[in-house]
């Protein structure tokens, strides 16, 4: 399980995150949700330590990271067991797409993931061996998500996956995302699509949304939340994305793709 | 009529004997370039106040002076200093090593500094280890950085071996300038002495280009 409490971040003296309190349960997924700039991302990374909070704790897996850190002292973070998938990829550009996921799995052998089944899973064959300036965009993320499974991590944090792939690819990703649950996976999926947020939460999962406006938790909630958001700001949120998902979604079944 | 080929036959033991002087000291000049400049750029980029800054205003002050300057200064005042004689060998190996290695420190620094930190945002939360990591991401990337801009630099820092003459080193354009004023037919012999310099650079050249298509390739994402 990894847990952020009392986050707060700062950059060049303006605080970003305010005090932010949020779980990520093993085998369940958490999306977060926000207007852009309210921190998304920050959070991400603060709860990756990859941006170390200014002030807070971090605990995942028995281990716990109070900030700020004392004198001199430095952390050991949990990756890959804790890994994240990132909105812009990150690929390796000398490599191609099959050796960035290869190369990770040179150093943990007991994966049980073969490149080969990540390759077929995300129907890459046709462009695995493309090296990241030769895929497309949904290719490459298809790559790095494929890289980051092939780690089989306890908790996978992805921001904004799915803002370049196709209906299809998308409702791939879904049905992935849903069998790393059954496995014990914890999942923070950060969206701006309320559909896709919608098909991976399940109730009886007691899966959780969590609504971060201006770096603060406005609203926690189960499913529940897209029906009665609870305060009055999240439902003008929910309102402002639904009416551009919802048009969206229209797109896509006049395209015969709801998503699969 | 004679030509600079027939130059080069009748004087080729003192034509061989130049170029074995320049080649020597390019080889010195690269070897210490690449190698010191490469550790002092690594060492500006890791402590950018300590090293870092004084590296680069050396750097800034090598390349903003004529090389001719340094190899006076260098060599007479030195003798007079130490009350003793210096090969010019020795001076022009050692002024144009410390020129090409700011140059080279300037150039790794520089792109260390540049280098995309998601990439190693991304070796970070894959686990893959610092060693890895820089054997694996950095230094492969880096090179496809430096590689275009380092060999151009080592071709130039060839032809500053030209300015060592000034100071009586034995390289080819001293031996070049001694046989012209013997036969005094300059378009001749300064043929001859950059069909020469083409040569020495040919493989240079030729392993530039090997190098380039080893390792570079456009990797810029659209």
């Amino acid at each position: 399980m990894l847990i952020g409490r009392g986050i707060r971040k700062c950059f060049n003296g303006r605080e970003v995150l305010h005090g932010v309190d949020i779980e990520v349960s093993s085998g369940r997924i958490s999306v977060l949700v926000g207007p852009s700039g309210s921190g998304k991302t920050t959070l991400v990374r603060a709860l990756a330590l990859l941006d170390c909070p200014t002030e807070g704790r971090v605990a995942f897996q028995g281990h716990d990271y109070s900030f700020p850190l004392r004198g001199r002292a430095r952390i050991r973070p949990p990756w890959p067991e804790l890994t994240v998938v990132f909105q812009q990829h990150f690929l390796w550009p000398h490599l191609t797409l099959r050796q960035n996921i290869e190369l990770p799995l040179r150093e943990r052998p007991a994966s049980r993931h073969t490149v080969d089944d990540l390759i077929e899973l995300f129907r890459m064959r046709d462009f695995v061996d493309r090296y990241p300036n030769a895929a497309s965009i949904g290719e490459r993320q298809r790559a790095a998500l494929a890289r980051a499974f092939a780690l089989e991590p306890k908790c996978i944090l992805l921001d904004e996956i799915t803002s370049s792939l196709d209906v299809e690819q998308t409702g791939s990703v879904i049905r992935h995302l849903l069998a790393l649950r059954q496995r014990g996976v914890g999942m923070l999926v950060v969206t701006h699509l309320l559909e896709f947020a919608r098909r991976l939460l399940s109730r009886d999962e007691g899966d959780r949304i969590f609504f971060l406006d201006e770096g603060r938790i406005a609203a926690a909630a189960g499913v529940e939340f897209f029906d009665s958001p609870a305060t009055e700001r999240a439902r003008e949120f929910l309102h402002s994305m639904d009416y551009w998902g919802a048009s969206s979604i229209c797109d896509t079944k006049h395209k015969g793709g709801y998503l699969p | 009529m004679e030509t600079f080929v027939d130059i080069i036959t009748r004087y080729r033991q003192a034509f061989l004997s130049g170029l074995r002087v320049t080649v020597e000291l390019a080889l010195i000049i690269w070897c210490s370039g690449v190698l010191f400049g490469s550790v002092i750029g690594i060492f500006a980029a890791k402590f950018k106040k300590a090293i870092g800054i004084p590296a680069r205003m050396c750097s800034f002050v090598l390349s903003g002076i004529p090389v001719l300057a340094y190899l006076f200064w260098a060599h007479y005042p030195m003798q007079a200093i130490l009350g003793t004689v210096i090969n010019p060998f020795y001076t022009a190996a050692v002024v144009l090593s410390t020129i090409n290695i700011f140059a080279v420190s300037d150039l790794i620094g520089s792109q260390l500094l540049d280098f995309p930190e998601q990439y190693n945002v991304a070796a970070k939360v894959c686990g893959l280890s610092a060693r890895t990591t820089i054997l694996k991401i950095q230094l492969p990337i880096i090179l496809r950085q430096v590689i275009p801009a380092l060999l151009p630099l080592q071709v130039i820092m060839l032809q500053s071996t030209l300015f060592a003459s000034l100071i009586s080193v034995e390289e080819i354009f001293r031996v070049a300038q001694r046989v012209n004023s013997v036969e005094y037919k300059p378009v001749h012999i300064y043929t001859a002495l950059a069909l020469l310099f083409l040569l020495v650079c040919l493989p240079v050249n030729g392993f530039a280009i090997w190098l380039r298509r080893r390792f570079t390739r456009n990797i810029s994402e659209t």
